[in-house]
């Protein structure tokens, strides 16, 4: 059986302002993988892609092993797709929504789906239209984590939740991968939130991949360097290190233990080298920095 | 929808605390099994269960596991589940004795670069050991 659930490769989309890849990225199934990206990265064209909607120029996406244009119609059987677009208030109430939505799916289960409602303080009487943006949310999701997918993916679910929504929410999305058979792909610029859910991410800027794979092994494995330089080497960015910040004879940089630099900067003279654990946000910013001046 | 599942309760894990996710999870199940609330052979949740109950990832829960496992402090069975072990109490002991072991030699070089003669240095550890200082 094939491990992962969404395999994308060489996927590439051109618009006239923006171009989308080539972008591999790679899902194991039964995680929670976060796709991070600042605003405008691709994260939405990528995941509009996966669905359908739009046409890729270039590349293949596999979901379930499907390909996701030939079987489109199982694809969107199986995989469930939450948006902050997903407007349901022409329904009415929450109870009417549930009802319709429902029909469409046979794997709906209505014991979740009232568990689900209770966790999420929801009720069929609800006026949808009245709802808060963050019940709104909590809606779209309880309608396609009812349908029992066996991948769910969110674009940008926690933006404007509050704290106390957002663990509802996190950890509803922790119980439904529970089994292992089923993968969130989550797409957030709440960087926290995904450090501390997210078993594997993708950071993606300007349409690329900058860094993909376990968030526990990512974040090990860069640190925030500093060291003093009393030879007047002027060190630049290279292999495994970028550097943040200058002066005089003292740096601060990103460094990849992986990389060999920490070797390399003592070589060039380097003192006092220490080294300071990063959070996936440190990272974030000081790669997204270094992508900019390429 | 699956049955109702007891929460497992181990001390806080917090973003703000010192060290990584998975450390932490292992220091407080380590204190767990120390402090005999975790005896040996008893089952720990499946690491998706923990994850749920702390609300981390999946990924950090197994990590912590592994660890524990390396250390001989928890064993799994395959399809079984994970225990802990019967020696556990006893790794853990000896864990923590070398662990206390490198900080008291730590403590003891950077006090003699402070300028601590040896008697000076003892006499510290004493007043700390009985809360003085």
């Amino acid at each position: 059986m094939n491990t992962n659930a969404i395999e994308i490769r060489g996927l590439v989309k051109n618009y006239p302002t923006f171009k989308l890849g080539p972008l591999d990225l790679t899902v194991p199934r039964g995680a929670i993988y976060g796709l991070i990206g600042p605003n405008g990265a691709g994260k939405t064209t990528a995941i509009d892609l996966i669905f359908g909607m739009g046409k890729n120029d270039a590349g293949t996406i596999r979901v379930l092993g499907l390909d996701h244009r030939a079987d489109e119609v199982e694809l969107k059987r199986r995989a469930a797709y939450v948006s902050p677009d997903l407007n349901f208030a022409v329904w009415g109430k929450v109870g009417k929504a549930i009802r319709f939505v429902r029909g469409f799916y046979p794997n709906w289960d209505d014991a979740y789906c009232a568990q689900l409602m209770k966790a999420f303080h929801l009720s069929d009487a609800n006026k949808i239209a009245t709802l808060s943006f963050g019940a709104k949310t909590k809606l779209s999701l309880l309608l396609a984590l009812s349908r029992r997918p066996e991948i769910l993916i969110l674009d940008e679910p926690t933006t404007g939740l509050d704290a106390v929504s957002k663990q509802e929410v996190f950890g509803e999305l922790l119980k439904a991968v529970e089994t292992g058979e089923r993968t969130v792909l989550i797409s957030s610029h709440g960087l926290s939130d995904i450090e501390r859910f997210a078993d594997h991410i993708g950071m993606i800027k300007n349409g690329k991949l900058l860094l993909e794979g376990r968030t526990d092994e990512i974040v090990d494995r860069f640190r925030l360097a500093e060291f003093f330089s009393d030879n007047g080497t002027q060190f630049q960015n290279r292999d495994g290190l970028i550097i943040l910040k200058q002066n005089e004879n003292r740096w601060h940089a990103l460094l990849d233990q992986k990389s060999g630099a920490q070797d390399w900067l003592q070589s060039k003279g380097a003192k006092e080298i220490s080294l300071t654990r990063v959070t996936l946000e440190d990272l974030f910013v000081a790669l997204a920095k270094d992508e900019e001046t390429k | 929808m699956p049955p109702e599942r007891k929460t497992f309760l181990i001390g806080p894990i917090s973003s703000a605390a010192d060290g990584a996710l998975y450390q932490q999870i292992v220091d407080q199940i380590k204190r767990e099994i120390s402090e005999n609330r975790l005896k040996p052979g008893a089952t720990l949740p499946s690491f998706r269960a923990l994850a749920e109950d702390l609300l981390v990832s999946v990924i950090t829960v197994k990590r912590a596991y592994e660890e524990l496992e390396r250390e001989g402090i928890i064993f799994r069975r395959q399809g079984l589940g994970t225990f802990v072990a019967e020696h556990g109490h006893d790794r853990n002991r000896e864990a923590r004795l070398n662990s206390a072991q490198e900080l008291f030699r730590t403590a003891a070089r950077e006090a003699a670069e402070a300028g601590l003669k040896p008697s000076e240095i003892l006499e510290l550890a004493q007043k700390i050991i009985k809360g003085k200082s």
